[in-house]
């Protein structure tokens, strides 16, 4: 999968992320370079304020670095317009939070099928059976028409992987996503990101979880903004 | 259906209190501007359809002479004339139960072959018989008659006789005889003279036949008709040209829709600032939804899209209420404007344009409205979205008055802490007090004008130092009768004046008034009174009231001021004499026509009139209307005793019911407009205020969980609650005064002639206070039960 010969799907060059703060200007992130290959599950570690969202931020588009390069599958994502941004995500990118974050007045399955509805990706008819493979994939099938409200925190995390998936994006970035569940939930949701890894998906997690290391082979630490650990790159 | 409007329709069934009230705010504007411009609209086109049924007269031409046959012959040959017909106008008397009423009488010289100002037969004969008259419909009620039934009548220099009502007429032409507390008789010339009148015909009646609505052409042909005419030997003492094409009451009509529909599109306008409210609001309460939407896919323009149409959809529901009911809210206002301007609604088909202003001011005012907070909220960054927690972090530096202010040492705890919340966010907070002060100032205003009119009403009394005002035939000496009135019990004083239709003199040109054929619309006249007079209190404006028995000095009211100015001279007629006038001041004068205020002597020296008057004006000690009435009584049983030929008695009581009668569904009217905008005020308070609780519900977690006790939250957000509407009352009392003084220009302009004075209505600005407070108190407690309700822990989880 991240092999020295295959091209690298997330490429950051020389990326440097400052805000604007009453004591001058914070970096957050200071001339962070790294190369994460398609299929790669990579763990994103570091102390609360270390910079670990911003990167992850960074890589979905979410944010923009102040210097430096960012290419996403050969797309330079820094150079996208905030609209052109938004529908190059849904297709490309899967995001799933620590609070879910799923619309609370959509059910379940309506949640997933809305991703395909913004980016417009397979026929309407399509749609629904789409999303009920997914929320299979996800063990949650019999829970497509409740609404999130109605869930285990569990089942929600499991419903947003399935709306991350939604658009079949290469790149699932998680923030935490298992920072709100018990530890046997917790299991199940990283079992799920390393299924996902295994079918060529890339998978960057942000997570304190130490007890879940196991899970991943590809781990970055950072702290003060930047890299600190020997990561490998793709 | 695609998922996202899926979520759009959830979003809305979801927080459904909030959107009723949402679609009742932009459903009473949509509401009152259909209900008003849809019984405009019919009322317009009937009066306007209703008046020119009646083929009114061009001009009337009255005449020293009675008209012959061959002269209305011989003036229908003059180029330029479609018609031309005699008539004669004569105010007599009518007997109704115990008291005399006046009756104007309209000769008519061929009822079957009618040319102009044709009335409408209803029922009974078409043509009276000798000795009967046929009535307007609306005079049955003055008369308290049905048809068949004898009048004792009583014309200027016969015995009152009794005529039979043998039928009913509809004259558009004409206000309701209720209204003027007259009665209006249609009779032949035959039944005049049986009366006692010696008159014949002096009225010459024409119709233009080319450009029939331009006065200036009427005018013109009037005047050499009139030219021709005297050359005829028919000398011509006034020509009447009331405006082309146009009911006594279109000007006054147009007028008071123009406010109604202005006080409509202003509750849609706050309707719409509700919504506005409101959507931004939505905006901030769903933004992380927002920065969810755009991670998965959506782009600003879809986002915007969902809120759009999320305000397209309550646009649409209110529509779809306040249409139809606006339908039978205007079928109820036209046919209640029908009543008062004495119209025949024969097509009540509200026009297709109504609608399409209604849908289109209810789908754009409330779009426009709502489009800054949309689009601010659509174009959010998805970061600035995600990272956002409701309630804006940061307090910005020019907000440091406010936090000195609140430091004041008196203050509470509380209450520096919901002064600061108050001003937290500001384009919410000034939307807010947009809202409540409009609907409060509008509140204020109808109530303020609506007082300002009841004591324009009493200044009729304050104005008018007599009780009673009595018209005798001819110029008359008074010297014996003034005494023996004088002498009457509980008579305070008598005076004789005289009085004359006058008009503005032009050069080489015959006198054009505007006066309708009611003779009272648009009438001018000249007012002689003995100098000094303790019978009028007029308000003087500029300049000085009379002082000088024998001088050609002139006082005018408002309504003849024109543009005149102090120490102008000016020409008036009278009686077909010119005479010049200094201009020595102007007075208000409520409730009269224009009048030019001279002395009798100097009246009475140019019309040979010395020692004699035509109108006795007699005060009471006692001025209440039940006094006034008895004496009424006496005074005329005397008057009849001393033979005095008397043409017509105006009580002071009667002419305040009139004026009163005039407008009455006008203030009714705006007092619901005041009712409707009090509504969709404290909707709009209630709607707001809670919603700034309902988007702090993380916040007040925080507070519970340091410490504050449920009593706390709730006494600091009843605090915010009455700030805001205390705030309010100040800028609503502020902006009334200046609507009212704006409202009672045009009302006061309409009615009395002179605007209304500033009334400021305790009960107005009392009510509006308490109601902001109720309001306030029931709108915050509620969502802060609520607040207090939830876990600490809940609320911290709170998104």
């Amino acid at each position: 999968m991240n092999t020295e010969q295959s091209k690298p799907l997330i490429e950051l060059s020389h990326v440097t992320k400052s805000f604007p703060s009453m004591s001058g200007n914070f970096q957050a992130l200071k001339n962070v370079s790294l190369k994460i290959g398609k299929g790669q599950l990579v763990a994103v570690t570091g102390k609360s304020g270390s910079g670990k969202s911003t990167l992850l931020n960074i890589i979905a588009g979410i944010d923009k670095p102040t210097e430096g390069q960012v290419a996403i599958n050969g797309i330079r994502v820094d150079k996208l317009s905030e609209s052109e941004l938004a529908t190059w995500r849904g297709k490309n990118i899967g995001v799933v939070f620590q609070f879910f974050q799923l619309l609370p007045t959509l059910t379940v399955i309506e949640n997933i099928m809305l991703p395909m509805d913004f980016c417009n990706r397979y026929p309407k008819n399509e749609r629904r059976e789409r999303a009920l493979v997914l929320l299979e994939q996800v063990n949650i099938r019999e829970q497509a028409d409740k609404l999130p409200s109605a869930l285990s925190g569990g089942q929600q995390q499991r419903a947003a992987i399935a709306r991350a998936l939604a658009n079949d994006p290469p790149v699932i970035i998680a923030d935490e996503p298992t920072g709100n569940l018990d530890s046997q939930t917790s299991a199940a949701i990283f079992e799920l990101f390393a299924a996902l890894a295994r079918s060529e998906k890339t998978v960057i997690v942000v997570t304190h979880e130490k007890d879940f290391a196991d899970y991943f082979k590809d781990v970055i630490v950072i702290a003060d903004g930047a890299i600190v650990n020997e990561f490998v790159p793709a | 259906m695609k998922t996202r409007y899926i979520k759009v329709i959830r979003d809305l069934t979801s927080d459904y209190p909030k959107n009723i009230m949402l679609i009742v705010a932009i459903a009473l504007g949509v509401f009152g501007i259909g209900a008003i411009l849809g019984g405009y609209s019919v009322i317009k086109r009937e009066m306007t359809d209703n008046y020119l049924s009646t083929v009114p007269a061009s001009a009337t031409l009255e005449l020293e002479k009675e008209i012959s046959k061959s002269l209305v012959d011989s003036v229908k040959k003059i180029p330029g004339i479609q018609e031309a017909e005699r008539h004669a106008t004569v105010t007599a008397r009518m007997r109704v139960g115990d008291k005399w009423f006046p009756l104007l009488l309209f000769v008519i010289d061929d009822f079957k072959e009618k040319r102009t100002n044709k009335p409408h037969h209803l029922s009974g004969e078409a043509e009276p018989s000798p000795g009967s008259m046929l009535v307007e419909r609306t005079a049955l009620i003055v008369m308290n008659a049905k048809e068949g039934d004898d009048l004792l009548i009583k014309t200027p220099h016969g015995e009152p006789q009794k005529v039979k009502l043998s039928g009913t007429v509809h004259d558009p032409g004409l206000a309701p005889a209720w209204q003027e507390q007259a009665g209006y008789g249609y009779i032949t010339i035959e039944t005049l003279h049986a009366l006692g009148e010696t008159q014949g015909f002096d009225q010459l009646r024409i119709l233009v036949s080319e450009q029939p609505y331009s006065r200036d052409h009427i005018m013109e042909t009037a005047q050499s008709v009139a030219r021709q005419v005297e050359r005829a030997g028919y000398p011509v003492h006034e020509i009447q040209v009331p405006s082309p094409g146009k009911h006594p009451h279109q000007s006054q009509m147009n007028a008071v829709m123009s406010i109604f529909i202005v006080f409509s599109f202003m509750i849609l306008v706050l309707g719409s600032i509700l919504v506005a409210t409101s959507m931004a609001t939505l905006m901030v309460k769903q933004v992380r939804q927002i920065g969810v939407m755009k991670t998965i896919g959506a782009n600003s323009i879809q986002v915007m899209g969902l809120y759009a149409l999320m305000m397209v959809l309550l646009c649409v529901l209110a529509l779809m209420v306040a249409i139809p009911l606006s339908r039978l809210a205007a079928a109820g206002f036209y046919r209640q404007l029908a009543v008062l301007l004495n119209l025949e609604i024969n097509d009540d088909s509200i026009p297709y344009w109504v609608a399409i202003i209604q849908v289109g001011s209810g789908l754009i005012i409330p779009l426009v409205a709502a489009a800054l907070p949309v689009i601010r909220g659509s174009r959010i960054s998805v970061k600035n979205a995600l990272d956002n927690y409701g309630v804006t972090q940061t307090y910005s530096a020019n907000t440091s008055w406010i936090v000195r202010f609140s430091q004041l040492n008196f203050f509470s705890e509380t209450f520096r802490l919901a002064i600061r919340n108050v001003f937290r966010q500001r384009s919410r907070l000034v939307m807010t007090l947009g809202l409540l002060a409009a609907g409060g100032a509008m509140f204020m205003t109808a109530l303020n004008v609506s007082e300002a009119w009841d004591s324009n009403l009493k200044r009729i009394y304050v104005q008018r130092l007599y009780d009673l005002e009595v018209h005798l035939n001819n110029f008359t000496t008074t010297d014996s009768i003034v005494k023996k009135i004088d002498a009457v019990q509980g008579v305070r004083a008598v005076e004789a004046w005289s009085s004359s239709p006058t008009s503005v003199s032009k050069d080489n040109a015959l006198n054009i008034t505007s006066t309708y054929p009611d003779k009272g619309h648009a009438s001018f006249t000249m007012l002689a009174l003995p100098v000094p007079t303790q019978l009028l209190n007029p308000t003087i404006t500029e300049g000085k009231w009379l002082h000088d028995p024998t001088a050609h000095h002139v006082v005018l009211n408002q309504s003849a001021r024109s543009s005149l100015k102090i120490g102008d001279e000016v020409s008036l007629a009278i009686e077909e004499k010119v005479s010049t006038w200094k201009v020595i001041g102007f007075v208000e004068d409520v409730g009269s026509h224009s009048t030019a205020y001279v002395s009798l002597q100097t009246f009475s020296a140019i019309t040979n009139t010395t020692g004699q008057a035509e109108l006795l004006r007699i005060s009471y000690r006692d001025r209440s209307k039940e006094n006034a009435m008895r004496k009424n009584l006496e005074i005329e049983k005397l008057l009849e005793k001393e033979n005095m030929a008397v043409s017509k008695t105006i009580p002071v009581w009667l002419l305040r019911n009139a004026i009163a009668a005039h407008m009455k569904v006008l203030v009714n009217s705006l007092l619901a407009m005041a009712l409707l905008m009090a509504l969709v005020g404290t909707i709009g308070l209630v709607s707001t205020v809670s919603m700034s609780v309902l988007e702090r519900t993380r916040e007040i977690g925080v507070m519970r969980a340091i410490g504050a006790t449920p009593a706390k939250i709730r006494s600091l957000i009843v605090w915010e609650g009455l700030l805001i509407g205390t705030i309010s009352i100040f800028v609503a009392f502020v902006l009334s005064v200046v609507l009212s003084t704006y409202m009672g220009r045009v009302i006061g302009d309409m009615a009395f002639r002179t605007p209304l004075s500033l009334t400021i209505s305790a009960f107005a600005l009392m009510t509006w206070i308490v109601t902001i407070f109720a309001v306030a108190y029931v709108a915050v407690l509620l969502p802060a039960r609520r607040a207090n309700r939830i876990s600490t822990r809940e609320a911290l989880a709170y998104e």
